[in-house]
């Protein structure tokens, strides 16, 4: 499975990225009924999150509540969609907080999963053993997708087999659980690296690829994103294998939302605009879109009380 | 709750997420042609000019076909009237200093600034390019422009001393692709203080509104005037009295017909010709942005024209199938739609494109065509050209767009060898991650511009131009300014159009010559023979001329050079040129003060040489001095050859090159016949050129003595003499293809000889149109306007991070 010839000649541009980073956003953009049914999309892609030292089962109870009506009914039935069953695509917490999810989306009876980080996040920076153990207890309390970091220094310092290693392992602990690989891509020092660090992680039998925890200074950028893209893509050549994307953090606003679909659209095509291969790591992003909605059925600007607070 | 708005087409996009319109309104451009009633004019003096009597052409929506309005055609008095407009113009204009012309540019961005959308709008409906494009991209950078050149003209007085501008210019546009075209003339002609006349063809508005925001600014209404009409009112604007320069962008063959047509007419001509850029793919690239470079070089309305894209063979396929997978995403559509990447061009651009992929396929290549783009005209999808087999018509002509035709390439070295074997020298992008690599290769593209690891990037102070058949002419940077510049005192050029001219028969045949008697006289035999390849030969047609001195008795002979003769000293100049230009400038200098050192070894029998010409002992001493030290200024001076420019918005530097030119020929002027040899051979060689050289007919003598020096310190074929008919070895070296670069100072028939022969090949060539030269003085033997003309500009685009 590990190839290390896939990723020894490997050239990444960086001047040449930036420059397609900032063309893609200004190349395409929806309007009117187009905007809103993008939005809607983008709503299902949303792994709604929150990792906040002060999460307690209220707030928690909330978020699922949020998950599972995302949109306000009205406005959903203006657009002729209420019938769709639009929710996010999973609610995205911390291991101690997992019992709490799993029981309020029961309690609303409906099938979101639940995604758990894990393995020391966000900094990664705890023993093996217990990384493992991390994954296996979130499992067992019912998360079906969890969120492991790798190990930075592994990447900085090239050791790519080791990194392999240790992935393959969470791989094995997550059982029957999604993994998603989240690569900090913040702190990996250049773009070469981030390309090297996807592919590996695919080698090692990640389902999806995540840009970053949301807690380092740099989060999700298109330049990164479109690297991790063009590794997706070079993936599916090679194995045939599909691998999911998932940026994070520092996606707030509607637009910006907008601008992270047309990026998957252009650079891998429309098959991967699905929940299971798109995600979108977010806490504030979906009241925004909300808001957005709004303006687009009715044609005022919401005030802060017209909608619910997640 | 409010009335819902929503349409009932949420769902299924919901499901498909396909792109909808993006529809740009154009509301306000419709109302700019509506305050013209729907016809518009030209735009002189700061007033619409309208006469009657005038046909007109409609403008029409490139891709509806709607008529949008009706455009007069110009006839020859209104020609008249303009540059009468831009001669009184230039009198105040040129006259003011340069602060207050930088106030105006500065005026004028403020003003395209408040009136961007009326501008966008109307550009992107009347051309059909993608709004986007001309909205983020031409619109910003003609700001941009105005403000770089406001500040070259604030600076001129100190930084430009020496030069005055030319006078009023002519210029003259292809079918609109950009307004950008004008922009990137008018910003450092206008800033220099000379004023224009632009010639736009039929229907464009752009820039006649442009015209008008500059005019209604005020004080200067007649800088900047705008006619619109047929290409063939192109000769009429040219042979107008007063004006100094026409600037010509367009297709190549119009270029080549006006070269020959402006033959000996007063104005100097800047052609900037064609549109192919070239992109080169190593094994050592970034493939997927390599891809992105050819997307921004053919499919996203940046460019104007086709790209010849060369890969190399090891990633051949895996370029290919990024190519392909990438044109399957491009978007073509209405150019107002906000989300295309590609509009159309009108059914002119969209018939040479089928011509062009009909004709490579019937050659045998294999052709490809993806996109999401409407099937009706004058639509055409992203074509990609395979397998065109290297010898076909098409290989070799001009790849139009949206076409990119790729071949495979081995190694690097093959590469240059395919990229500079074609005629054009316009643009080109080099993709290698491995930095020798990439600069070994930019170094080495005969071309005008060289973006490694980008393509199309552009900037105000980045001079863009070309080389070859991509003509000669430049804008932007300093290189930009001196277009429009000369040095100081030069006398308005003068028109030597002499009719009755017979360029079949001009210098055709050498009259004969018959033995004179033997020389006499003190001084030893001259040396006899042309210096080719470094050594006297014996000419081809083994016969000789007598030259006499100044009181008629025969001084010597020279052998009688011919045809056969220039082709073997133009070898031998080739030969000799990688080795020179390879060389350090050092190394040059260190080679022109030994040539400086042996003449004065040689002063006694150079000045006794001068005496017998009839110049005094004392005044032929002094021209030998002095062209020892011309000799060792230029040495001097060519050490500092080019510089870094700083470029706002890329990180890392743009290199500003000065490249020789390759093998110059020069036809020496009969006056001076050692100093005016010396002054031109001088600048020539430290700037890394070869020559082949035709000294003084007068007196050639004096340059056959230097010769004798460059036998032995010289390599050989670096500097070759061939004496002879003066007329008929200028034929010879004029219609060489082969030839570079060519200055003559002869007589006005020659020189109008020399500019209609340089068509061939568009050799950027220098003619004194038979006026005399003050040798002596120092701004005309060794000014600055010598260093320019005796290289060429490359910019090196090098963007840096990691």
């Amino acid at each position: 499975e590990l190839d290390l010839s896939w990723i020894s000649k490997i050239q990444v541009n960086h001047p040449a990225v930036l420059r397609r980073a900032e063309q893609i956003q200004a190349r395409r953009t929806v309007k009117k009924e187009w905007q809103a049914a993008w939005l809607l999309k983008a709503v299902t892609f949303i792994d709604l999150t929150t990792l906040s030292g002060d999460d307690t089962s209220s707030n928690i109870q909330r978020l699922c509540y949020k998950a599972k009506y995302p949109i306000r009914e009205d406005l959903l039935k203006a657009l002729n969609m209420y019938d769709k069953g639009i929710t996010t695509a999973a609610v995205c917490v911390y291991p101690a907080r997992v019992c709490d999810a799993v029981k309020a989306l029961k309690a609303a009876g409906c099938n979101i999963p639940v995604a758990s980080v894990a393995t020391g996040f966000p900094a990664g920076q705890t023993h093996l053993k217990t990384r493992l153990e991390e994954i296996r207890l979130a499992v067992e309390d019912g998360a079906t997708e969890i969120d492991v970091v790798i190990n930075r220094s592994l990447v900085l310092t090239g050791q790519w087999e080791a990194l392999y290693d240790e992935i393959r392992q969470f791989r094995k602990a997550c059982g029957e659980a999604h993994l998603k690989t989240i690569l900090a891509t913040g702190e990996l020092g250049s773009l070469t690296n981030v390309y090297k660090a996807s592919m590996i992680a695919m080698m090692a039998g990640s389902d999806f690829i995540k840009t970053s925890t949301g807690k380092e200074t740099v989060n999700a950028t298109f330049p990164v994103a479109i690297v991790m893209l063009r590794a997706i893509r070079d993936f599916f050549w090679k194995t045939g294998n599909k691998i999911g994307f998932k940026p994070a953090g520092g996606i707030r606003s509607a637009k910006d939302s907008l601008a992270w679909l047309s990026l998957v659209k252009e650079e891998l095509g429309d098959e991967w605009l699905k929940p299971e291969l798109f995600r979108i790591g977010a806490s504030t992003l979906l009241s925004d879109i909300e808001r957005q909605i709004y303006h687009h059925v009715t044609g005022r600007y919401a005030a802060y009380h017209d909608l619910p607070m997640s | 709750m409010a009335a819902t708005r929503a349409g009932p087409r949420a769902r299924e996009i919901f499901t498909s997420l396909e792109y909808g319109p993006v529809p740009e309104s154009h509301a306000c451009a419709l109302a700019w042609l509506d305050t013209q009633d729907r016809c518009l004019g030209h735009y002189v003096n700061g007033k619409w000019l309208k006469p009657e009597h005038r046909t007109s052409v409609p403008c029409q929506d490139p891709i509806t076909g709607e008529n949008l309005a009706s455009c007069l055609q110009a006839q020859a008095e209104d020609v008249a009237a303009a540059v009468e407009a831009a001669r009184t113009a230039f009198k105040s204009w040129s006259a003011h200093p340069g602060v207050v012309r930088a106030q105006h540019l500065v005026r004028l961005a403020k003003v395209i600034q408040k009136h961007q959308r009326l501008l966008w709008t109307l550009e992107s409906l009347v051309t059909g390019r993608a709004v986007r494009e001309v909205r983020d991209g031409d619109v910003q950078l003609a700001q941009q422009l105005l403000h770089y050149h406001a500040i070259q003209a604030s600076t001129q007085e100190e930084a430009l001393a020496g030069w005055e501008p030319m006078g009023v210019i002519g210029l003259i546009l292809p079918p609109t692709f950009s307004f950008l075209e004008m922009m990137w003339r008018i910003c450092p002609a206008l800033a220099v203080g000379c004023t224009v006349v632009a010639l736009v063809p039929p229907a464009s508005p752009t820039p006649l509104l442009l015209a008008q925001l500059s005019g209604e600014l005020g004080p200067f209404p007649g800088i900047l005037n705008v006619i619109s009409g047929p290409t063939s009112l192109v000769p009429v604007l040219a042979s107008q009295p007063g004006i100094q320069k026409v600037a010509f962008c367009g297709a190549l063959e119009e270029g080549r017909a006006l070269r020959r047509t402006l033959a000996g007419e007063c104005a100097e001509l800047g052609l900037a010709l064609g549109t192919e850029s070239l992109l080169l793919l190593t094994d050592a690239a970034d493939v997927d942005s390599a891809v992105e470079g050819a997307v921004d070089a053919a499919w996203s309305d940046r460019g104007p024209g086709g790209l010849r894209l060369l890969i190399q063979e090891s990633v051949w396929d895996e370029a290919m199938r990024r190519l392909q997978e990438r044109m399957g995403r491009l978007r073509s559509g209405r150019g107002l739609d906000g989300a295309v990447d590609m509009g159309a061009r009108g059914a002119a651009a969209c018939d040479l494109v089928q011509r062009f992929v009909r004709e490579a396929q019937s050659q045998g290549a294999q052709v490809f065509q993806a996109g999401d783009v409407p099937s009706e005209h004058p639509f055409y999808p992203p074509t990609l050209v395979s397998n065109l087999p290297p010898a076909s018509p098409c290989a070799r002509a001009e790849v139009p767009w949206p076409v990119v035709v790729a071949s495979p390439f081995r190694t690097a070295k093959e590469a240059l060898a395919l990229a500079n074997g074609t005629p054009r020298g316009g643009s080109a992008s080099v993709w290698s991650e491995r930095l020798g690599q990439a600069l070994e290769l930019g170094y080495g593209l005969q071309v005008g511009t060289v973006w490694i690891n980008a393509h199309g990037l552009r900037d105000p102070s980045v001079p863009t131009g070309g080389c070859k058949e991509s003509g000669c002419s430049w804008h932007g940077g300093p290189d930009g300014l001196y277009e429009y510049l000369r040095p100081s005192g030069t006398p308005a050029q003068l028109s030597c159009l002499s009719k009755n001219l017979n360029y079949d028969t001009f210098g055709l045949a050498v009259p004969s010559t018959l033995p004179a008697g033997t020389e006499i006289g003190p001084s030893p035999a001259p040396p006899y023979g042309l210096f080719v390849g470094g050594r006297f030969q014996a000419p081809g047609a083994r016969s000789s001329r007598p030259i006499q001195d100044s009181s008629g008795n025969l001084h010597g002979y020279v052998a009688e050079g011919g045809a056969k003769d220039i082709r073997g000293a133009v070898e031998a100049a080739h030969q000799a040129f990688p080795g020179w230009a390879g060389q350090s400038p050092g190394a040059r200098a260190a080679l022109l003060w030994a040539l400086a050192a042996a003449l004065e070894r040689r002063k006694s029998t150079l000045a006794s040489r001068l005496e017998r010409q009839g110049v005094e002992l004392k005044a032929a001493e002094a021209e030998v001095e002095l062209s020892a030290r011309r000799l060792r200024a230029w040495g001097a001076r060519a050490q500092a050859q080019g510089h870094t420019l700083q470029v706002a918005g890329l990180r890392g530097p743009v290199l500003r090159l000065r490249e020789p030119l390759g093998v110059l020929a020069v036809v020496c002027p009969d006056e001076w016949p050692l100093l005016a040899f010396v002054s031109l051979l001088a600048p020539a060689l430290a700037y890394g050129n070869t020559v082949v050289m035709v000294p003084s007919a007068a007196c050639p003598l004096l340059a056959l003595e230097v010769c004798q020096d460059m036998a032995t310190l010289f390599p050989a074929g670096l500097a070759n003499v061939v004496t002879g008919d003066r007329d008929h070895l200028t034929r010879c070296l004029a219609l060489h293809q082969d030839v570079q670069a060519m200055w003559y100072f002869g007589s006005a028939q020659g020189s109008q000889f020399v500019e209609w022969a340089s068509a061939g090949n568009l050799k950027p060539v220098w003619v004194n149109r038979g006026c005399l030269r003050a040798w002596d003085q120092e701004a005309e033997g060794a000014g600055p306007e010598l260093g320019l003309r005796s290289a060429r500009t490359k910019a090196l685009w090098l963007p840096m991070g990691d």
